[in-house]
């Protein structure tokens, strides 16, 4: 951390390779553009991704899946009020009146 | 601007509207994780102007702390990222044909929130410019938030309470966008694979679990998809 360049550099470096897989074929365009059976499996990459991000962070307590815990009860009234309304900011106010419900309970 | 693109950017912009709310808390705690670090305001705000990404800014923080080489600190924040070349491919036809520079100005702005909320339409809209405009508008709408946020959570570090997990307002707008797609049965397929492999995987080293799991969950839905179509044709 004391050397302020050696900072910059790293920034740089992790910035490169945030920035070039994002940039890549998008840059890249109709040279390099994938067949067709793959662009058609890529429809998944959303819900595929997003479950795998979000699943682990509402099940795992501390490394461990723990099935009754605060934050999967609150995810569960986010979705209960996703699919009943079409009100945006609704799963929000359920999700986080859940946790801070439930963690209350909970002690 | 083209008539076009407005009417894009208006409709990208309403429809990404929840995911830049759900960026508000996380843009926040990276902030206060980046002062924690040691950073001062000039260095967390370099790092998040020219990195832009919570998962590689978060996942490579203990590193530097660390003093790691810096090999395996650039390695750990490619890792982390090679999700974008699938949804980098995934784009590269519904925002072909702009100049160079503006697809780069693309590939720096693209986001998980971003790509997820409007594939499906950029892969059926016709039209280029609206396409542009639905894609950029929510885009630089994303990064201005994300950056003002980091900017308030490393000024404010300190003194807002840890207690209220604020952050979980993240995993509840990913939620929000897995409600819709989740209606059709090979969607549904691959997110509850992708979600449990990830569960299943995550002791594997430098978050590859996260990678295999979004791969095994594309292969399902496919898979899935593929099924269907027989069942119907029977």
């Amino acid at each position: 951390m004391s050397d302020d360049a050696g900072l910059w550099l790293i920034f740089v470096l992790i910035g490169l390779a945030t920035t070039l897989p994002r940039a890549s074929f998008i840059v890249l365009g109709e040279r390099a553009s994938l067949p067709d059976v793959v662009q058609r499996a890529l429809r998944y990459a959303p819900a595929a991704a997003l479950a795998a991000i979000v699943v682990p962070d509402v099940v795992l307590v501390a490394g461990a899946v723990e099935v009754f815990n605060p934050k999967l009860g609150a995810a569960i009234a986010a979705v209960l009020a996703a699919r009943a309304s079409r009100n945006p900011w609704l799963p929000f106010v359920a999700g986080m009146a859940a946790l801070w419900g439930l963690r209350w309970v909970a002690g | 601007m083209s008539p076009s693109f407005r009417a894009g950017a208006r409709v990208g912009f309403r429809a990404c509207l929840p995911v830049s709310v759900g960026l508000v808390p996380w843009a926040l705690v990276t902030g206060l994780a980046m002062v924690g670090a040691g950073f001062s305001t000039a260095q967390a705000m370099g790092m998040s102007l020219i990195v832009f990404g919570a998962t590689a800014q978060l996942g490579t923080l203990p590193l530097i702390v660390a003093g790691a080489p810096l090999w395996l600190i650039v390695a750990t924040a490619l890792v982390v990222n090679l999700r974008f070349l699938i949804f980098s491919a995934a784009l590269a036809r519904p925002l072909a044909g702009g100049r160079p520079g503006l697809r780069w100005l693309c590939g720096y702005l693209l986001t998980d929130g971003v790509f997820a909320t409007m594939l499906e339409r950029l892969r059926t809209e016709p039209d280029p410019a609206w396409r542009l405009g639905a894609y950029l508008a929510p885009s630089l709408w994303c990064a201005l938030v994300w950056q003002s946020s980091t900017l308030v959570g490393v000024l404010a570090a300190g003194s807002i309470p840890r207690n209220w997990s604020l952050e979980f307002m993240a995993s509840i707008a990913l939620l929000v966008l897995l409600v819709p797609m989740a209606r059709m049965r090979p969607m549904l397929v691959s997110a509850a694979t992708g979600g449990v492999l990830a569960v299943v995987l995550r002791g594997m080293p430098l978050k590859l679990g996260v990678m295999v799991a979004i791969v095994g969950g594309i292969a399902a839905g496919f898979a899935a998809e593929h099924w269907q179509g027989r069942e119907a044709r029977r």
